[in-house]
């Protein structure tokens, strides 16, 4: 299948890519510490410059998560949302976040010797919620809203359970209470590395999916029928969508609703095609995570605010403006 | 394709008593019953999508349980009664779908893909919408697309669960010319349900008629309809008339 792009699509990934690049620049100067653009540039590549190694250490780490966060739970959705048949899918939403968090907060907690191998643990977790939402909502096909109502009490199950181990786990209280909230304030660069390869991992890997992600748009019988094992396809397309949001919680904590706006904005712009929409959400997750992220920053300055509290306020009404209209944005 | 003595049950409740009968080759078949008789069941249970508890489906003397979903594709072709499709997908690449099995991990024969999506496309009438999107099409032309896809499976068999379903008449009738079309030029076995009496024996050679899982009748189109089969299938007294050589039930 050849893809055709026309100019829609074209001008909004420019758009987009463009936008990303611009926020990028701002968010670098954007805090307490502030430098002209030429010192930074200087710092970076010619000579030392106490602001800009502070910059290096601190923020551009933060920009760097966001963005890989961002684009990783944004694909994530769209993911979820083709496995599931269900515009209203996100990770957050579902339970897959929470429980990657709570089985982090745990190692955190009690296992601290075990964190070497952190990013097994988020994903058994996220593996684990995603195998009771599917075999709780599935009663010979998935219904919607019980996938919704299904993934919102595992949600609650786990954050209860997280917020249960935050308080009894009283002297690592602060480094999984940001698990649980969310916090990307103090990432550094080995938060990055480590973030960048499974997210790299990911998004190639989803990427080999889009096909698939297509096809799933179809009734799981004719899927059948066309000679595509779907339990099969289901799995693997839903493994993907688990390391990416579970890998993501782990570095930066649950972030929920960019999975689900981000994808919807997409469709709008790009359509239904996943070897566009793939891409294109991965570009608007990163600018809508970056742009969260910053405005944190700036709005209650000296305080911050966690961009998962930003995107909760924000994506809560979005939610429910799509809950109401979702008749209408899936089927034939 | 055979039936051999298939028994299907949903928890406890049995919807398949031990139904068997042979599909004639290069002919159609129909199955009809009243709502809740079974024949979806059937249906499923002999496109793969349902495993009898006992008895068998055997195509060309080989089980259909030990055939790879993928083969089975090319050699059967399922059109559902419901479909969904992403709206803005384009009626050749849905099309186009019918050939993934035959999709091969690095060798993919393009030429051989593309002639049996033209064919298939030629044979539904619909080349001219081939580059439309689904959402801009009637409800007769996107039925058109479905079978097109099951076209380009090029199997020998095509499976078609009550095609005319949220149709008008004259998309009923354009779909049943269509397939009975299929079926004498292709030479492609049809195996249907329908939920119309006069269409299943109009456009059928041969009829199976279902009641509480079990087969009641089977034989010639012509020859089985009765007034006395309408009644114990359906549970209605209906007159049946011969008008030239064709039988009609009357259905008021």
């Amino acid at each position: 299948m050849v893809i055709n792009m026309n100019k829609k699509v074209l001008i909004s990934f420019i758009t987009v890519i463009f936008l990303l690049l611009l926020l990028f620049v701002v968010s670098v100067n954007t805090g307490s510490i502030k430098v002209t653009y030429t010192e930074l540039l200087k710092g970076l590549f010619v000579e030392y410059n106490e602001n800009v190694e502070t910059i290096k250490d601190l923020r551009f780490p933060r920009i760097i998560i966001a963005m890989l966060t961002g684009g990783a739970l944004a694909v994530s959705g769209v993911l979820f949302q083709s496995v599931l048949k269900n515009p209203l899918a996100d990770p957050g939403i579902i339970g897959i976040s929470s429980a990657a968090a709570f089985v982090s907060t745990f190692i955190v907690g009690f296992l601290p010797q075990l964190f070497f191998l952190s990013p097994l643990f988020p994903f058994i977790g996220g593996i684990e919620a995603c195998v009771l939402v599917y075999t709780l909502s599935y009663k010979g096909g998935f219904s919607p809203l019980r996938i919704i109502l299904v993934g919102v009490a595992v949600n609650a199950v786990f954050t209860g359970l997280s917020s249960a181990l935050t308080t009894m786990s009283g002297q690592n209280y602060e480094g999984a209470a940001a698990i649980v909230n969310a916090n990307i304030s103090m990432k550094t660069w080995e938060d990055v590395r480590l973030l960048a390869l499974y997210v790299v991992i990911g998004l190639v890997f989803s990427l080999f999916m889009a096909k698939g992600c297509n096809i799933m748009a179809l009734e799981d019988k004719t899927i059948r029928g066309l000679g595509v094992n779907v339990t099969r396809l289901r799995v693997l397309i839903s493994g993907a969508a688990v390391l990416l949001a579970s890998i993501t919680t782990a570095v930066a904590g649950t972030i929920s609703f960019i999975g689900l706006i981000v994808p919807h904005i997409g469709r709008l712009l790009v359509g239904n095609n996943h070897k566009l929409l793939l891409p294109f959400s991965a570009a608007l997750g990163a600018l809508i995570m970056l742009g969260a992220d910053t405005a944190g920053r700036v709005i209650a300055y000296p305080y911050e605010i966690s961009p998962a509290v930003i995107m909760s306020v924000i994506g809560g009404p979005f939610f429910i403006i799509l809950l109401k209209r979702s008749d209408k944005t899936y089927g034939s | 394709m055979e039936v051999k003595n298939v028994e299907f049950a949903y928890d406890c409740e049995k919807v398949l008593k031990g139904i068997s009968f042979k599909v004639e080759s290069e002919k159609i078949t129909t199955i009809i019953g009243a709502n809740g008789c079974g024949k979806s069941t059937l249906f499923n249970v002999m496109t793969k999508n349902l495993k009898p508890q006992r008895g068998s489906v055997t195509l060309n003397g080989e089980s259909i349980e030990k055939i790879p979903i993928k083969k089975f594709a090319r050699l059967v072709s399922i059109v559902h009664q419901y479909n969904t499709a992403p709206s803005d997908i384009s009626v050749e690449v849905l099309v186009g779908y019918g050939r993934l099995a035959y999709k091969k991990a690095f060798k993919n024969d393009k030429y051989e893909n593309e002639k049996y999506v033209t064919r298939a496309l030629e044979a539904t009438g619909i080349t001219n919408i081939r580059k439309k999107k689904i959402s801009e099409l009637s409800g007769g032309q996107r039925q058109r697309v479905w079978i097109a896809m099951a076209l380009a499976q090029n199997t020998k068999v095509l499976f078609l669960d009550e095609p005319t379903t949220y149709l008008d008449i004259k998309y009923q009738i354009e779909i049943l010319r269509l397939i009975k079309k299929l079926n004498e030029e292709y030479k492609i076995t049809i195996v249907m349900v329908l939920h119309d009496i006069n269409q299943a024996v109009y456009y059928s050679d041969n009829i199976i008629a279902m009641k509480d899982g079990e087969i009641i009748g089977q034989g010639k189109a012509k020859e089985i309809i009765t007034g006395e089969l309408i009644y114990e299938t359906y549970g209605v007294r209906l007159d049946v008339e011969e008008i030239g050589n064709k039988k009609f039930v009357i259905t008021v």
